[in-house]
């Protein structure tokens, strides 16, 4: 018998709560059935979800920062999930996962569509916080300095709930998908790993994105391949702590 | 009173609902929302009526109204509120309490709605917005019901932090009561967990507080109508509690 959200064509809105909810007989059809739409339509919504995210992370720098911001962000997301598309479709299978490169694909971007969703959510929420604090032309050196670092953790924070979203239910679709709790674990952990790696790198080559007060604004820095993501994380916690 | 005929005895309590029936199981959830009259009262006396009615197909009327009940308590408040300082904070301090909790829900609506998704719950978009308004109402329904205290406390004291600390006491009690009926809906629609449901009432309270502060003064007056600089609101707190009580002869100073 088909459900509503199973008959749900492809380019339909009331997927991503079907996907939210992690609704395991819709999702592992769609997986199964694999269309170019589909995969536009959640390629879509991830540049919409992350690309609201990233305008107000940058509007506090400056508005232009914000316009780089949403450029940045979905296309950082975009091209962590095509570039390790290939690895991931390789590893499922030798970890236990029976499934083909196009599900892995369409699975990793299932998640990140997930993601993008709390993202693009939680993006009037940080906006309410940025216009709160004091104006970034007004603001003394010291007091920049501090609100630039809680909006960096403020975009840490936002993106580890929004990926332990993403995740959780990728870990529930794996787990359908092969039926072996160790399998999914396995596939999702190495694909975890993967994202990561390459993500944060083409985060710390495509910064800035929050903007530091110091430096101009920017779509590019001209150092973009000097020092890496997890460096700078400490840094700003040590701002915030001192 | 007639005591012709006295009733031998008391007439029955009607029986309590098990909050496990499924919305509808019961004839009284099925009872029709005419008006926002009979709205507010189902929203105080048989909330599973209101929560059964808003996944109607006729629950967008409902709402409606639901939002201009909520609009108007907030008004009533807020002239309240005004009434401590006076002048043009009569128009004032309801025109921001209005307008500060509308942006505040519509603000925490999107995180609600993907939130209730991600614990599980069928709820629609235009059902958790039911949710975030009958939250609202019942709020500031009971805002009303305080009015009279706030009133009499407003009219007999010059602190403002004082009137400050009653009105949040005020909000924090009417909000919670709003919050129970927010809890009670997600429960009804299928929501597998709550831990989402308490991140957000946090969120919500945390932006309801900020919003205080981003449009003050409420209580107090300015020649601004918006604050020229931007405070947390713990901060804008601690510095009102390190000022001197305002003077009393003039309500301008308030």
């Amino acid at each position: 018998m088909t459900t509503p959200s199973q008959a749900l064509p492809p380019l339909a809105l009331g997927q991503i709560p079907t996907l939210l909810r992690g609704e395991p007989g819709p999702i592992q059809l769609w997986i199964g059935d694999w269309r170019a739409s589909r995969v536009l339509f959640y390629a879509a919504v991830t540049v919409a979800g992350t690309a609201a995210f990233g305008l107000v992370l940058g509007a506090w720098r400056d508005p232009m920062q914000g316009v780089y911001t949403a450029i940045k962000f979905p296309l950082i997301v975009l091209l962590t999930a095509m570039g390790n598309g290939l690895l991931n479709g390789m590893l499922a299978p030798l970890l236990g996962t029976n499934i083909s490169f196009r599900q892995s694909l369409l699975a990793v971007l299932m998640s990140f569509t997930i993601a993008a969703a709390v993202l693009g959510a939680c993006a009037p929420l940080i906006y309410f916080a940025i216009w709160n604090a004091p104006k970034f032309s007004g603001a003394l050196a010291g007091t920049a300095l501090t609100i630039h670092s809680v909006i960096y953790l403020g975009l840490v924070a936002a993106m580890a709930v929004a990926g332990l979203a993403g995740n959780v239910r990728l870990l529930q679709l794996l787990r359908r998908i092969s039926g072996n709790e160790g399998a999914a674990r396995r596939t999702l952990f190495a694909w975890l790993a993967g994202n990561l790696f390459l993500g944060s790198q083409l985060a710390w080559m495509a910064r800035p994105f929050v903007g530091a007060p110091h430096l101009p604004v920017e779509f590019l820095r001209p150092n973009a391949l000097e020092g890496n993501f997890y460096e700078s994380f400490w840094q700003h916690l040590q701002q915030i702590f001192q | 009173m007639n005591e012709s005929q006295p009733s031998a005895t008391p007439p029955p309590i009607p029986p309590t609902i098990n909050s496990a029936l499924p919305l509808g199981e019961h004839p009284d959830d099925r009872l029709p929302i005419t008006g926002p009259v009979t709205a507010v009262e189902a929203l105080l006396r048989q909330p599973r009526r209101m929560l059964f009615q808003l996944r109607q197909s006729g629950a967008a009327k409902i709402i409606a109204g639901l939002l201009l009940v909520a609009v108007l308590c907030a008004a009533v408040y807020g002239l309240v509120v005004g009434s401590f300082a006076g002048g043009a904070q009569y128009w004032i301090a309801p025109v921001k309490i209005v307008g500060g909790m509308v942006v505040a829900a519509l603000i925490c609506l999107p995180s609600l709605y993907i939130f209730s998704c991600l614990a599980g719950s069928q709820a629609r978009l235009a059902e958790v917005f039911g949710l975030v308004v009958g939250l609202l109402v019942l709020t500031t329904i009971l805002l009303i019901g305080f009015a009279p205290v706030a009133w009499v406390f407003s009219q007999s004291t010059n602190s403002i932090t004082a009137m400050g600390f009653l009105h949040l006491a005020f909000w924090a009690v009417a909000t919670f009561f709003g919050w129970r009926f927010l809890k009670n809906g997600f429960a009804h629609l299928s929501a597998q967990s709550m831990g989402a449901l308490y991140v957000w009432i946090c969120i919500f309270v945390l932006v309801c507080l900020q919003m205080t502060t981003a449009l003050r003064p409420i209580i107090g007056t300015s020649e601004d109508f918006f604050p020229k600089e931007k405070k947390f609101f713990l901060a804008h707190w601690f510095e009102v509690l390190e000022q001197r009580p305002a003077q009393p002869a003039s309500a301008t100073q308030r």
